[in-house]
């Protein structure tokens, strides 16, 4: 018990001297194509949450989304339109997109990649999509 | 007959400083207890309450608003306790986590009520242990004293046990503290942590700790087939490939059931395996570099890692041990 009262102290050392260091969730998409240039946060996509939802065929058959991250050029034009995350978040199926802040949730300047994905442990992120690299 | 007395005598008073002895443990370990409780308040909000009452979502009272609370507090703790165990109005019962026991439910009020301004709380748990205020200091230095040997852990991590491990209060973090969403935005608020969500699921060694396949076996979860409806159910195609595999590593026994369950044909065929026996060379350095099995396995399926998980069939070893 008394570990977790060390935690916070531990993860603020931890975060000084291994800025790298991510606790982020298995599988999380963060989406830095656009978001950086135009002074976003980039987007973090949760997959978890939405596996709990939908089955992979919705998204990755019937919406068309390609097994990529940031691959597949997602703007707020094509989400108004319907297309991509457009398909639900809506107001309809689910929260609508002026909620701009519950996507755009990411640190400023993380390049787009997947979450503790098997590559991106085995090699440092290479700077091709990550436009947001300083 | 004189030492008799002074032996019997002695022996009581002995008897006498024992029980003031015990007592005085009972009361430590009373008043270390009620320290533990705090900290459990804590973490039980962190994972369970912080969801709705981190950001108000649905007009949850908000940690830290004590306007929010005022009239809630009022009622009296007792109701505000039924509320929380019960439900009420968009309050789920016990914050729509069953597992959770009574008692922490109680500390994570006692948490909110704390860290909202309402400063009888801080101490309520600690007067469980009927200390006297004079006292009240006692505890504090046990806590830190029990807090030591922790220290020591954390700052000798050369010879830390599974050094290289993460212990499990680490993982499944909630967003704001994960390292990947910005804390300084208002919507990482609003987002699930996702130990919340994972609390009832079946549960793994790798990945988000969850075993998905099993959770849907089990109807832990019942995601969509299609966007909209929840009637449309999938295509189940009960299919085992098995592929030999070089040495001694089992073969690979590929199951398209479990698979047809979550996806569409389409996803995997024919771009990234060719629908035909024999077609396809598959090697783990294509996997591990997010090729074929691992455009999904290493990403977002379990990792890797899990090795049995495919290769599952046991081979006739001329030479091995069976």
């Amino acid at each position: 018990m008394s570990f977790r009262l060390n935690i916070p102290v531990f993860l603020l050392v931890s975060s000084i001297f291994y800025p790298a260091i991510s606790q982020a969730e298995y599988g999380d998409v963060l989406i830095n194509n656009y978001s950086d240039e135009a002074g976003m946060r980039p987007v973090v996509f949760p997959h978890w949450f939405h596996r709990i939802r939908f089955r992979c065929k919705v998204c990755h058959a019937d919406l068309g989304f390609k097994f990529e991250a940031g691959g597949n050029e997602i703007n707020m034009l094509k989400i108004i339109d319907g297309e991509y995350c457009g398909a639900c978040h809506n107001g309809e199926v689910a929260w609508s997109v002026e909620n701009c802040d519950v996507c755009h949730s990411g640190k400023p300047g993380t390049p787009t990649q997947v979450h503790h994905s098997t590559t991106s442990k085995l090699f440092t992120l290479s700077s091709k999509k990550s436009k947001g690299d300083k | 007959m004189e030492s008799l007395r002074k032996n019997i005598s002695n022996l009581f008073l002995n008897r006498i400083a024992l029980k003031v002895v015990c007592i005085l443990l009972m009361l430590t370990t009373g008043s270390l207890h009620a320290a533990v409780e705090i900290q459990s308040g804590k973490s039980i909000y962190d994972v369970s309450c912080s969801g709705c009452h981190a950001a108000g979502v649905l007009e949850a009272p908000k940690l830290g608003s004590q306007t929010d609370w005022d009239a809630r507090e009022k009622q009296g703790f007792d109701v505000l306790q039924k509320h929380a165990l019960k439900g009420f109005k968009n309050m789920p019962a016990k914050g729509g986590n069953p597992a959770l026991k009574d008692s922490e439910i109680v500390n994570a009020i006692k948490y909110m009520l704390a860290q909202s301004g309402f400063e009888q709380y801080k101490d309520k748990p600690l007067s469980k242990t009927k200390t006297k205020p004079a006292k009240k200091s006692a505890p504090k230095k046990i806590a830190k004293v029990k807090l030591k040997p922790s220290k020591n852990i954390r700052t000798s991590s050369a010879n830390r046990f599974n050094r290289l491990m993460k212990p499990a209060s680490e993982l499944n973090l909630a967003p704001a503290k994960d390292g990947l969403h910005d804390p300084e935005n208002e919507g990482t608020l609003l987002l699930q942590p996702p130990k919340q969500a994972f609390e009832l699921l079946s549960s793994a060694k790798s990945g988000n700790r969850v075993d998905w396949v099993k959770s849907l076996e089990n109807k832990e979860i019942f995601p969509r087939y299609d966007r909209l409806s929840d009637e449309i159910k999938p295509v189940v195609m009960d299919l085992n490939i098995v592929r030999e595999v070089k040495g001694s590593m089992p073969n690979v026994v590929y199951p398209h059931k479990q698979h047809t369950e979550w996806l569409d044909c389409s996803n995997c065929h024919p771009a990234i395996f060719i629908p035909q026996k024999g077609a396809n060379q598959i090697s783990m350095a294509s996997i591990l570099l997010g090729q074929q099995c691992g455009v999904c396995h290493g990403k977002v399926a379990f990792p890797v890692s899990e090795c049995r998980k495919c290769h599952s069939q046991k081979k006739n070893l001329k030479t091995g041990n069976k």
